[in-house]
C-alpha cells in the first residue's frame, strides 16, 4: 500500500485544497463517482456494527440511507472500534454471527478482522470506484484521514513544536491525547512498526509522563483549543470541524516529518455475511452523495474517484506521511499489551 | 405452609436454593474465565488496586465528615422546614453519580461552564480529588441517613444527665452520642465503601484507573480472561466489605425521649453555610448545567424510544424479580437453611455491574441464543438487584401475623385459597414497593446495559454514555434529567414507606 502515492495522487487531483468553498460543489467535477439514484433499493434485514468515534455525522448518512429504502431494516450495534472488531472475532469463534456489515473508523480493526478471515470479497466494480492504492478485495476504504499534532495557539507557535513525532517524548509540553481510542492505537501500531518495541515503549512512558487522557480525540482537541494541554495527538478532522464551529478557536494543525506521527489512515467497511444486501449497502457508502457529504461536512477525505477533498486541510504535498502497509495495522495486540505494560491503557 | 408431610424441606427451599446458586453463576463464570489469563498481577494492577482503595478510603472519610455533622443536624436541631431539609440533603441519592460526574467535569476546568458563563477561572475536577469529590457528594446520604436513624433511636436523658454533670453541648455529643451511634456510622460507611468499590461512570469520566475503569477497557479489547481475572480480585474486596457489613451489629436501647436542640441565629447562619456548598455542588450544579445545555441546544438528537427502552427493559427485571423473590422470601422466613440462602442472592448486589457484564457476555458467547438478547440483559439486572426485591417482600411478609392464614385454614379455605385471599393481599405492597425498585435501579445501570445490551437497543443511560463519549455534551440534557426524574421517584419511596427500615439499621 502505497501511502506516499496515494497522497501525491490526492495533491495531483487537486487536494491542495486552501481555496475557498464557497462555491458549491459542482457535480460535472464529481462525474466519476456513482450516484445514489443509481444504485438499487436496499431490501430487507441487516445488522450493522459501526465503531463510533464521528457522532452525528455518520448517523446522518445512515438515517438518510434508511430514509431512501424504507424496505430496509437497519439494526445499528454501536460501540468503540476495536471493541467491536474484538467482539465480531469472539464472537466467530463462539459460532455467533451477529453483523452484516461492520464499519470501522479505522484500518487496524478492519485488519484484525479480514486477519481473522471473517470478510467476504467484494465485487471487482465496487472496489474499481476507489482511488488507485485503495481497493482492496476483502474491504472497501470509505474516507481517509491524517494523524496530526493540533496546537495551542496562545501557548506554541509553529516552530516550537518538534517535527518529529519521537522527540517530543523529551519535551516539556503538557500533552492531551486518548490512548483508548482505535486511531491512536493504529498510529502507536505504525510507530512499532517503523521505530521497534523498544523505541515506541520509551515513547509511550516519556508521553504518559506529561500526558492528559481524554476518552475520544473530539474531547484531545477541544482540551488544546481550552488550553488545557499545549498540544495533542489527533486525526485532522477533528480540529477543522472545531475550527468550522468555531472560527477564533485557539488551535491549529502542525504535521511530523515521515513518521507515525502523520500517519495516512483509512476509515474502512467489510462485509461479514454473504448475499447482495451488504454489498448493495457498502455501495452506497461509495456514492457521490455520502462521500462528498463527509468530506464537507465532517471534513474527511472522500476516496472514491471525482469527489472534492474537505476545505481546511494544508497542502498535502507538503506532508510526508510514513511508508506503512495499511493491512499491517491490524496488529493490534501487541500495541495493547505494549500499552497496557507501559500503563496507558 | 408445608402441607406435605413426606417433604422435610418446606416447599419454597428448592426453588429458593436454585435462585440463591443463580446468583453464584457469574462467579463460577469468572473462574473458569479467569483460569485462561496468564497475569495473575503486575505493576499496573499494583496502581489500579491503590487506586481503588485510595478512592474507597478517601470517600468513606469524606462522606463520614459531611454525613455525621449533617445527620447530628437532621437529628436533633430544630430548624424551620425540618422535613423539607431533609429531603434536600438526601436527595444527592437521586442523582446517579456517573451525571454528577459528567455535570462536574463539564462545568469546572478551563473553559467550562462556570468560566463561560461567570468568567471566573476553575480548577479541573478529575483524577483521585476529583473522583473522591464526586463520589463523596452522591453517597455522604447513605451516612445521614443511617447515622440519623441510630441518632433517632437514643434516649435523650444520658445527654441531659451529662449536661447536668457540667458537660458543654459539644463535649456531651461528642463523648456521650457519638459512642452509641458508631455502629450507625459504620454501617453507613460500609455502604458507601461498597458502591464507591461497583461505581463505573464516575472513575471513567474522572479518568481514574480504578478496577471498573480497566476491566472496562480489558473488556473492549476482548481480553475477556483479563477482565475476570480483574473482576475476581475486586470480587475479593467488595466480599470483605460485606463480611465486614455482616459483622455490624446495633445495640437496641429502650426508646426515650427525643433530644431537641435550639440553635442561636447565628448557629443557624452556620449550619446554613455547611449545607449550602454540598446542596449546591450536588444538586444545583448539575440541574443547572443540564438546563444550561437544554437551553443551548434543545432536544435534538434524542429520541423517546430510548425513554421507552430503559423503562421496558426495567420493567421486565422488576417483574422477574419480584417473581423469583416470593419463594427466597418464603424460605427466608421459614427457617435457618433459607435464610442462609437469601444470604446468598444478597451476594448479586455486591457484584458491580461492569463485573456482571463481563461475567455474562461470556455466558452469552457459550449459549448463542442468549447473545445479545433482552433476556440476558433482564437477567443481569435481575442478579444484581433481587435482594432489593427480597428485602422488600421479606419485611412485609415477616410482618404477617401467622394466625391470620392459620384461622383461615381453621374456617375452611384451602391451602391455595388461604394464599390467594390472605397472603397475597397483605403481601402485595411489598412486592409493589420492591418492584419499584428494582426497576428504578435497573434504569440508572450503565455497565452492564452498556455491555449487555441487544442491537440497535439504546436506553438513557447508554444514550448519556454515548454522548459523552463522543464530546457532544449538550445532547446529555434530557436523558439526564429524566434519569434524575425517575430516580428522584425511587428515592421518595425509599424514604417512605417500607424502605425506611433498609437505613434503620440500629432498631433491627
Amino acid at each position: 500500500m502505497q501511502r506516499r502515492a496515494f497522497l501525491h495522487n490526492l495533491a495531483a487531483v487537486g487536494a491542495i485544497s486552501c481555496l475557498p468553498m464557497s462555491i458549491p460543489r459542482s457535480l460535472a467535477a464529481e462525474a466519476g463517482a456513482v450516484s445514489v439514484d443509481q444504485l438499487p433499493k436496499l431490501e430487507g434485514e441487516i445488522t450493522l456494527y459501526l465503531g463510533r468515534g464521528e457522532g452525528g455525522l455518520y448517523e446522518n448518512v445512515l438515517e438518510a440511507i434508511r430514509k431512501r429504502n424504507p424496505g430496509l431494516k437497519l439494526q445499528i450495534r454501536r460501540g468503540a472500534t476495536a471493541a467491536l472488531a474484538n467482539s465480531i472475532v469472539a464472537e466467530a469463534k463462539a459460532g455467533v454471527r451477529r453483523a452484516d456489515v461492520f464499519w470501522a473508523v479505522d484500518s487496524g480493526a478492519i485488519g484484525l478482522v479480514s486477519d481473522a478471515g471473517l470478510a467476504r470479497p467484494l465485487p471487482a466494480d465496487l472496489t474499481g470506484q476507489l482511488k488507485p492504492g485503495f481497493q482492496y478485495p476483502q474491504w472497501a476504504p470509505v474516507t481517509g484521514r491524517v494523524r496530526t499534532l493540533p496546537y495551542n495557539t496562545d501557548r506554541l507557535t509553529p516552530e516550537q513544536i518538534p517535527d518529529s513525532i519521537m522527540a517530543l517524548a523529551d519535551s516539556e509540553l503538557a500533552i492531551g491525547w486518548a490512548p483508548a481510542y482505535a486511531s491512536f492505537q493504529s498510529f502507536v501500531t505504525a510507530m512499532r512498526l517503523l521505530e521497534g518495541e523498544k523505541a515506541t515503549e520509551d515513547w509511550l512512558r516519556g508521553i504518559s509522563r506529561h500526558a492528559t487522557s481524554y476518552a475520544g480525540e473530539l474531547g484531545v482537541v477541544m482540551a488544546v483549543e481550552r488550553g488545557e494541554v499545549d498540544l495533542g495527538f489527533a486525526n485532522h478532522y477533528y480540529t477543522l470541524r472545531l475550527k468550522n464551529g468555531k472560527p477564533d478557536a485557539k488551535v491549529g494543525l502542525a504535521f511530523t516529518n515521515n513518521d507515525a506521527g502523520c500517519l495516512v489512515n483509512a476509515s474502512g467497511i467489510l462485509a461479514l455475511s454473504d448475499g447482495d444486501l451488504p454489498i448493495n449497502f457498502i455501495r452506497y457508502l461509495l456514492t457521490r452523495e455520502v462521500q462528498s457529504y463527509l468530506a464537507s461536512e465532517a471534513y474527511e477525505i472522500p476516496l472514491v474517484e471525482g469527489v472534492k477533498p474537505p476545505q481546511g486541510l494544508p497542502a498535502l504535498n507538503t506532508i510526508s506521511p510514513p511508508r506503512v502497509d495499511l493491512t499491517q495495522l491490524a496488529d493490534l495486540r501487541p500495541t495493547l499489551n505494549l500499552m497496557r505494560r507501559v500503563g496507558v491503557l | 405452609m408445608n402441607l406435605r408431610p413426606a417433604l422435610r424441606w418446606p416447599a419454597s427451599y428448592p426453588l429458593a436454593l436454585v435462585i440463591a446458586l443463580l446468583a453464584f453463576v457469574p462467579v463460577g463464570v469468572l473462574v473458569g474465565l479467569a483460569s485462561d489469563s496468564a497475569e495473575l498481577f503486575d505493576a499496573h494492577n499494583l496502581k489500579v488496586l491503590s487506586n481503588t482503595l485510595l478512592l474507597m478510603v478517601f470517600t468513606v472519610l469524606g462522606s463520614v465528615a459531611i454525613g455525621v455533622p449533617l445527620a447530628l443536624i437532621t437529628a436533633y436541631v430544630q430548624l424551620r422546614w425540618r422535613r423539607l431539609w431533609l429531603i434536600v440533603l438526601a436527595a444527592p441519592l437521586a442523582i446517579p453519580s456517573y451525571i454528577g460526574a459528567f455535570t462536574l467535569y463539564a462545568a469546572f476546568g478551563r473553559g467550562g461552564e462556570i468560566q463561560q458563563l461567570l468568567g471566573w477561572p476553575m480548577p479541573a475536577v478529575n483524577g483521585l480529588p476529583g473522583a473522591t469529590l464526586v463520589m463523596t457528594l452522591y453517597s455522604y446520604p447513605f451516612v445521614m441517613l443511617t447515622t440519623r436513624a441510630s441518632l433517632l433511636s437514643l434516649d435523650a436523658s444520658l445527654v441531659n444527665a451529662a449536661r447536668t454533670l457540667g458537660m458543654t453541648i459539644a463535649a456531651s455529643l461528642w463523648r456521650v452520642v457519638l459512642p452509641r451511634v458508631a455502629t450507625g456510622i459504620a454501617a453507613g460507611a460500609l455502604l458507601v465503601a461498597l458502591y464507591t468499590l461497583s461505581d463505573f461512570g464516575t472513575p471513567a469520566i474522572m479518568r481514574l484507573d480504578t478496577f471498573t475503569r480497566v476491566i472496562f477497557v480489558e473488556y473492549n479489547a476482548f481480553g475477556l480472561s483479563q477482565a475476570a481475572m480483574l473482576s475476581l480480585q475486586l470480587l475479593v474486596i467488595v466480599g470483605l466489605v460485606l463480611f465486614l457489613e455482616s459483622r455490624v451489629r446495633g445495640s437496641k436501647e429502650r426508646p426515650g425521649r427525643h433530644l431537641t436542640l435550639w440553635p442561636s441565629r447565628a448557629q443557624k447562619w452556620l449550619m446554613f453555610l455547611v449545607f449550602t456548598p454540598v446542596i449546591v455542588m450536588s444538586i444545583v450544579l448539575p440541574l443547572a448545567v443540564f438546563g444550561i445545555w437544554l437551553l443551548r441546544e434543545g432536544a435534538g438528537g434524542f429520541d423517546v424510544a430510548y425513554a421507552w427502552n430503559s423503562a421496558h427493559a426495567s420493567f421486565l427485571a422488576a417483574l422477574v424479580a419480584v417473581v423469583l423473590a416470593i419463594p427466597v422470601a418464603h424460605a427466608a422466613i421459614a427457617g435457618r437453611a433459607g435464610r442462609f440462602m437469601e444470604r446468598l442472592t444478597y451476594f448479586g448486589f455486591g457484584v458491580p455491574g461492569i463485573v456482571m457484564g463481563t461475567a455474562l457476555v461470556y455466558v452469552g458467547l457459550q449459549l448463542p441464543f442468549l447473545y445479545q438478547t433482552l433476556a440476558l440483559l433482564v437477567l443481569a439486572y435481575v442478579l444484581r438487584f433481587l435482594p432489593l426485591a427480597v428485602g422488600s417482600v421479606r419485611s412485609t411478609a415477616e410482618g404477617l401475623d401467622p394466625s391470620l392464614v392459620k384461622a383461615a385454614r381453621l374456617l375452611g379455605a384451602s391451602p391455595r385459597e388461604a394464599f390467594q385471599r390472605i397472603t397475597l393481599p397483605l403481601t402485595i405492597r411489598g412486592m409493589v414497593a420492591g418492584a419499584a425498585l428494582v426497576f428504578l435501579e435497573a434504569m440508572r445501570e450503565l455497565p452492564a446495559t452498556l455491555m449487555l445490551g441487544p442491537t440497535g437497543f439504546e436506553t438513557l443511560a447508554t444514550y448519556l454514555w454515548r454522548v459523552y463519549e463522543a464530546g457532544y455534551f449538550g445532547r446529555a440534557a434530557i436523558p439526564g434529567l429524566l434519569l434524575v426524574l425517575m430516580s428522584a421517584l425511587g428515592l421518595a419511596l425509599m424514604l417512605s414507606g417500607e424502605r425506611r427500615a433498609e437505613f434503620d439499621v440500629t432498631g433491627k
